[in-house]
């Protein structure tokens, strides 16, 4: 095998690097298109409501403004996860922020000023806000058609037996089996804000009745097509990506923003730019999902996990975005975790009067762990089983079967991720450090220690189907045609390392092609960790078909077959024979090329890991929770790019991860409906000021099924530290928390420092 | 952000004409780190029609010594008080505090007058317009307050009666600590105010054609040891949840005079009298100091969400009296 | 005095930015400056210097970050008009204008791949240039304190502190 490779392995630049750092890189919030107008959305200030009256005619009249809608006048196009239930405007609101009448203007104050001049009267109803009470049969009902406010499972989304609960073996029979059960109820529902610095923005721009370019900041633009192009009545989309500030996940399903714009462009026969600004990006945007668990979990004293059952309540907010799609990869990420015979987990989702959840740098993962972790944690301490020593025995291991999304039962083939864990363990000096379930590692007056861990994994590194194309030019340039958006990654940079290693053409020779669905293939984007193994299989496989197809067009000029030749620097050669070589271009000639094509299957065999360690110093007079150290732990097959990795693990601080255990969440009103923190003064972010050491621990078991023998890890980066902080800050002042973020009141309230009869107001 | 007419003014004169020629319709912009938000989120009930640049009023951003104690221009930067060695020998309680206000940028433009004078920082009163409408309460001429049934846990655990918001002003912690006097002038004239007394539980003691023009701090005793803890989520950014300044001398141990200032905690900065006479005549020690901690907080009277606060408080007292020195 | 004596600030204005002078009228016309415009708006949408990035548009989060007479300063919570005698420098003026090489710190940016998406990289890059304009060899302690008003939510701030501390060294720090 070689292991030496020329780029594969090795720190490249970025292709983008220059365009960076310079300022030149257009963000859609950058771009214009002549004759240009400018969105603006009038949002509603109840959290449920219906709209008994909307006078336009004043912001009509303002100078400047092209359109006013409202419910009345836009398309019927609804979206949302099945049965699609959300339109560009209706005539009941179900959140504080959401659209009530949209404006395009010449300028944006104009759209602005014009926005306040629309009046609208609501008659409000009663909201709710909390998953349990939303079933309740006296609950205001959201929408008509879902009885207690549950959305109806999903059962087509990942072919006909999509997983929608884990339903496996016998709880009694696992129960009968069990030392030790643990009951009890454990919760994730700060709903954090993934919080990409770029606000969500578009630019819409209808040509005749059913073509609609759209420049956007999406995750995923050519999936527009899959999505967007049957919801707006079979038109035809033309999806242009631009850089992306950032997403997280957030702006893969996009339709948010893009149906608004499209609306206003067909509605002025103008392209239409629609950015939100941040309060509307806190305030009415994608949020992680509120994630509670009312489970019981048997254990034997060895670890060994008999059962596990229980309820998961997913609260989605005021739609679904996607949200039964991510209970289905949750579900299955679930089992990666833990080996166990028997399982009742039925999860449902549940729609409250607060902006919408959705995909958020996981799939539904970290949400079900942070929850299901601490309840497993409950069964640890009660067998007293050191947490490292149960995850190396419950994690998947080769041989080992799931059952996945598509309701299908996958059998491991990837790596056995015993070592990572050890590595891990290793580096974090997890035997000096762990005393023992709720014992502090080290005690300084005030301030206390503490250690947890916590793991994910999931097997998306193959999920769905990828289409490239590489062109070959004749004069020794590689074109990569493929709708893969930057979105911080370096993805594209790295697709790029992988065509020059196949063909072995120095990098600054292998481009891309822009994101842009007229030219390139189907791509679903770089979601979940896809980027590395399906993206990169389509790619490497279009470049190996190009090469194919030189080799054939250029072995008779050497009289020898195909087989015999190899090519390197838009050379080629006949093998053992280096003086024996032709351009590139006498086969091709200058007006030749030749396309290779690509396609990756999806295949959920190999789950990929993550172990995250970490050590919290907690202030008990105050409450204060330092994050002093963290180190993740992983195994990738072979590492394409150092550096794109190590930003890639070290951003598990970030969008919502490990902080979200420390300090972010989304505060909202109850009698309000509002939330009151949507600021970034407010919502709380790690500042450099205050970086925990971090390590990360890297292994290359190389992984069949990829030229490279490279998987990805990308998106489960956050998902382990939240949990592992809980654990952290219990064992650091030696009393269980179940529940999150660890703000300074819970953290007291939970030492028994806060007096409640001190209490004024009531709870 | 909407509209507004914009004056440059040059003198102290032009400022405060032009306030009182506005009827409480325009705003002194000096940084603009804290006007320039509230315009863009549009918060207020009423909109200004002027903005007055006051930056261009020559003279107002120095920091002398004079026979009164240091003398600092209402346009003085942050950043200019943290480096500034006169600052560091008579005040460091000043400086420190300067140090912990939001980052380098604002610091580079925030002004001291603007820091006292900032509008508050209650999420309710802050709330953007854009997102279903501005929230009206008591502050704003309104009929309630929303932080008492709703969140507030930032809010006031004692002194307030109809607004519950806290003073956002770090620098007015030190600088009551430190028993400064502002110089007010209007167009009738210049008076003095102490730090102390500026603040009222809805805004301020300023007229609608007055501004600050200086801060005058008398030259404390160079016996006595000052310090500054503010308890935040976050180093950087954030606002205090509570904060503690102290000036204490001591006399061969036993304390002979003590200031201490609670900040956040209430409409205006607290003076902890019980807890500064208490302190008097003792020998400071792990005892006396979580005394003093418990008399800081008598008479609080906390919300649903912010009785946490009370131990913050008690634990940041004991820390300045333990600590007697400026560390943050 | 009332408001028709004290003139309002003059009809024209002249922005120096990166060395170059841009006279505007002051208004509301598609190509005037408004009072009410941040210098933010003015150099993104009348200069095309869309290198100045805006996401909280209120001072928290730094992507905004120019110079402005060698100090860091937030572009979005500053008026236009208040501007005009001031040097301002941004993430376009960094680069040699002759020779059109880069400022060493954004070669040192490039060679750590100390971005992600980028958004947040013009508006560190400008803090970090004013640090290294007044500390040419600060510690890492000090370049975290001279970043702690930029938000990088990718989390490359690791990255970022190796390349200015990099870039400081090559520059004669020590
Ligand atoms: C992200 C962020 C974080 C912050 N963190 C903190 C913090 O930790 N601690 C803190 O104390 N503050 C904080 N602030 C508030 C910050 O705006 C002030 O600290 C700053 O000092 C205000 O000064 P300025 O000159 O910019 O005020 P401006 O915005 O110019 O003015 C503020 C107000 O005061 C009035 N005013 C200004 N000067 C005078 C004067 N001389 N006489 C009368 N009225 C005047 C103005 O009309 C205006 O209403 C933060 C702000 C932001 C945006
Ligand atoms: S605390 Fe004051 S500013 Fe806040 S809602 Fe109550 S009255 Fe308004
Ligand atoms: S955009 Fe200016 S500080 Fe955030
Ligand atoms: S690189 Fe994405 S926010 Fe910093």
């Amino acid at each position: 095998m070689i292991t030496d490779y020329r780029y594969i392995g090795k720190p490249t630049l970025r292709k983008d690097a220059f365009d960076i750092v310079t300022g030149k890189a257009k963000f859609i919030s950058d771009l214009t298109v002549p004759g240009m107008l400018y969105g603006k959305i009038l949002r509603s200030p109840l959290p449920h409501a219906l709209i008994k009256s909307i006078n336009t005619t004043e912001a009509k009249l303002l100078p400047g403004v092209k359109a006013v809608l409202t419910y009345k006048d836009v398309p019927d196009w609804k979206a949302g996860a099945r049965p699609q239930h959300v339109r560009v405007l209706d005539s009941k609101v179900r959140y504080v922020g959401q659209a009530v009448a949209l404006v395009a203007a010449e300028t944006e104050k104009i759209a602005e000023e014009a926005i306040r001049l629309i009046k609208v009267e609501y008659e409000p109803l009663p909201a709710v806000y909390d998953v349990e009470e939303a079933m309740q049969p006296d609950a205001p009902l959201i929408y008509e058609q879902f009885n207690a406010n549950v959305l109806p499972p999903e059962s087509r989304a990942f072919g006909p037996r999509t997983l929608q609960e884990i339903v496996i073996g016998d709880v009694d029979k696992g129960l009968a089996e069990a030392d030790f059960v643990v009951e009890g109820t454990c919760a994730y529902e700060n709903i954090p804000n993934p919080l990409p610095p770029e606000t969500p923005g578009v630019i819409a721009s209808w040509e005749g009745a059913d073509n609609l370019t759209v420049w956007s900041a999406s995750q995923g633009p050519h999936m527009f097509k899959v999505t967007l192009q049957p919801l707006m009545g079979g038109i035809n989309i033309r999806s242009i990506g631009s850089p992306v500030g950032a997403s997280y996940g957030s702006k893969y399903m996009s339709w948010q923003f893009v149906m608004p714009a499209a609306a206003l462009s067909k509605a002025t026969g103008k392209p239409v730019k629609l950015c939100f600004k941040k309060s509307e990006h806190l305030a009415a945007f994608t949020v992680r999902l509120g994630s509670r668990i009312h489970g019981k979990v048997g254990m034997k004293k060895d670890g060994t996990v008999t059962f596990l059952s229980g309820d998961w309540l997913v609260n989605t907010g005021a739609f679904s975005e996607c949200a039964q799609f991510m209970i289905a990869v949750g579900c299955g990420e679930a089992q990666l975790m833990l080996r166990c015979p028997n399982w009742s987990l039925k999860p449902k989702v549940i729609c409250t009067n607060r902006t919408a959840s959705g995909q958020v740098r996981g799939f539904g993962g970290q949400e079900l762990k942070c929850a299901l972790i601490p309840l497993l944690t409950m069964a640890m301490e009660k067998a007293n089983i050191d947490p490292v020593n149960f995850f190396k025995k419950n994690y998947v291991k080769p041989g080992d079967g799931y059952y996945w999304r598509d309701g299908e039962w996958w059998v491991c083939q990837g790596t056995d991720y015993t070592r990572a864990i050890e590595k891990g363990a290793e580096t974090f000096g997890w035997k000096e450090k762990w005393q023992g379930w709720l014992k502090p590692t080290a005690v300084d007056g005030a301030r206390r220690r503490g250690v947890g861990v916590g793991v994910h994994g999931n097997a998306d590194i193959g999920e769905d189907v990828s289409e490239a194309f590489v062109r070959l030019d004749g004069d020794g340039k590689a074109i990569i045609h493929c709708s893969l958006a930057e979105h911080g990654t370096g993805q594209r940079s790295n697709i790029c390392k992988m065509v020059a290693e196949v063909l072995q053409l120095p990098l600054e020779r292998v481009f891309f092609t822009p994101v842009d669905s007229l030219v390139n293939p189907v791509e679903i984007g770089p979601v979940g960790s896809r980027g590395t193994y399906a993206i990169g299989n389509a790619v490497i496989a279009a470049a190996e078909d190009a090469q194919r197809q030189l080799f054939e067009k250029m072995a008779p000029l050497f009289k020898v077959t195909p087989e015999d030749l190899e090519t390197s620097e838009g050379m080629v050669y006949v093998k053992g024979k280096p003086g024996a070589k032709l351009p590139w271009s006498k086969g091709l000639h200058y007006y030749g090329a030749c396309l290779g094509r690509g396609r990756f299957e999806p295949d959920f065999s190999k789950p990929n890991f993550m172990i995250v360690f970490s050590e919290v110093e907690v202030d008990v007079e105050t409450g204060k929770v330092d994050l002093i150290r963290v180190v993740c732990a992983t195994d990738v097959g072979q590492v394409i790019d150092p550096p794109s990795l190590t930003n890639q693990l070290n951003g598990c601080l970030g969008s919502g991860g490990i902080d979200s255990a420390l300090f972010e969440e989304t505060i909202i009103d109850k009698r309000l409906g509002r939330i009151m923190n949507a600021n970034m003064i407010d919502y709380k972010w790690r500042t450099f000021a205050e970086l925990p050491e971090m390590e990360l621990v890297v292994l290359e078991t190389p992984v069949a099924g990829h030229r490279f023998h490279a998987i990805g890890v990308g998106e489960i980066a956050t998902a382990p530290g939240p949990s592992a902080v809980l654990m952290a800050v219990s064992n650091a002042i030696g009393v269980r928390l179940n529940d999150y973020p660890l703000t300074p009141d819970r953290i007291l309230n939970a030492l028994g420092k806060v007096n409640a009869a001190k209490r004024r107001g009531k709870q | 952000m909407k509209n507004f007419a914009h004056y440059n003014a040059r003198s102290v004169a032009e400022a405060t004409h032009l306030l009182a020629a506005y009827e409480g319709k325009a705003k002194l912009n000096a940084g603009g780190s804290d006007l320039i938000g509230v315009l863009k989120d549009r918060i207020l009930p009423d909109y200004p029609e002027a903005v007055i640049n006051i930056k261009t009023i020559p003279g107002l951003n120095t920091i002398e010594e004079n026979d009164g104690g240091i003398n600092i221009g209402a346009l003085t930067k942050l950043v200019d008080i943290i480096n500034s060695p006169l600052i560091k020998k008579n005040c460091p309680v000043l400086k420190e505090t300067a140090r912990t206000v939001a980052s380098p940028q604002i610091r580079n433009v925030a002004t001291l007058g603007g820091n006292l004078c900032q509008d508050t920082r209650c999420w309710y009163y802050r709330y953007p317009d854009g997102i279903g409408g501005m929230i009206k309460c008591f502050r704003k001429g309104g009929k309630t307050c929303h932080a008492v049934p709703g969140e507030n846990q930032y809010h006031a655990i004692m002194g307030a009666k109809k607004c519950f918001a806290v003073c956002p002003s770090d620098t007015a912690v030190a600088l009551t600590a430190l028993g400064a006097v502002l110089t007010v002038a209007g167009t009738k004239g210049t008076r003095t105010l102490p730090v102390e007394e500026f603040y009222t539980p809805l805004g301020n003691m300023l007229a609608l054609d007055e501004m600050i023009t200086s801060v005058n701090i008398p030259k404390p005793d160079p016996a006595a040891e000052q310090a500054f803890l503010k308890f935040t989520l976050r180093k950087p950014i954030d606002f205090a949840i509570v904060s503690v300044a102290s000036v204490i001398t001591l006399d061969q141990g036993i304390c002979a005079d003590a200031r201490i200032i609670l900040g956040a905690v209430a409409p205006t900065p607290v003076r902890a009298h019980k807890a500064e006479e208490y302190l008097k005549g003792k020998k400071l020690s792990d005892d006396t100091a979580a005394e003093a901690a418990m008399l800081a907080t008598v008479g609080a009277n906390p919300l649903s969400k912010n009785i946490y606060k009370l131990e913050i408080v008690k634990t940041l007292v004991k820390r300045v009296i333990n600590s007697g020195s400026c560390l943050s | 005095m009332t408001p028709t004596q004290i003139k309002p600030s003059l009809p024209t204005l002249t922005l120096n930015v990166n060395g170059k002078l841009h006279s505007f009228m002051l208004g509301e016309g598609l190509h005037e400056v408004s009072p009410s415009h941040t210098l933010a708006y003015t150099l993104r949408e009348r200069l095309g210097l869309t290198g100045t990035k805006i996401s909280c548009d209120e001072g928290a989060c730094g992507c905004c970050t120019v110079l402005m007479d060698g100090k860091a300063v937030l572009s979005c919570i500053l008026l236009t008009v208040e501007c005009g005698e001031k040097e301002i420098v941004t993430i376009e003026g960094l680069e040699d204008p002759e020779t059109g090489e880069l400022d060493p710190l954004q070669q040192s940016f490039i060679d750590h791949t100390a971005f992600q998406c980028g958004f947040c990289t013009p508006g560190i890059i400008m803090s970090a240039k004013a640090l290294l304009v007044e500390n040419p060899s600060p510690t890492r302690d000090e370049v975290k304190e001279a970043l702690s008003g930029n938000f990088c939510r990718c989390i490359s701030n690791y990255h970022v502190l190796d390349a200015v501390i990099a870039a400081a060294r090559k520059g004669g720090g020590e």
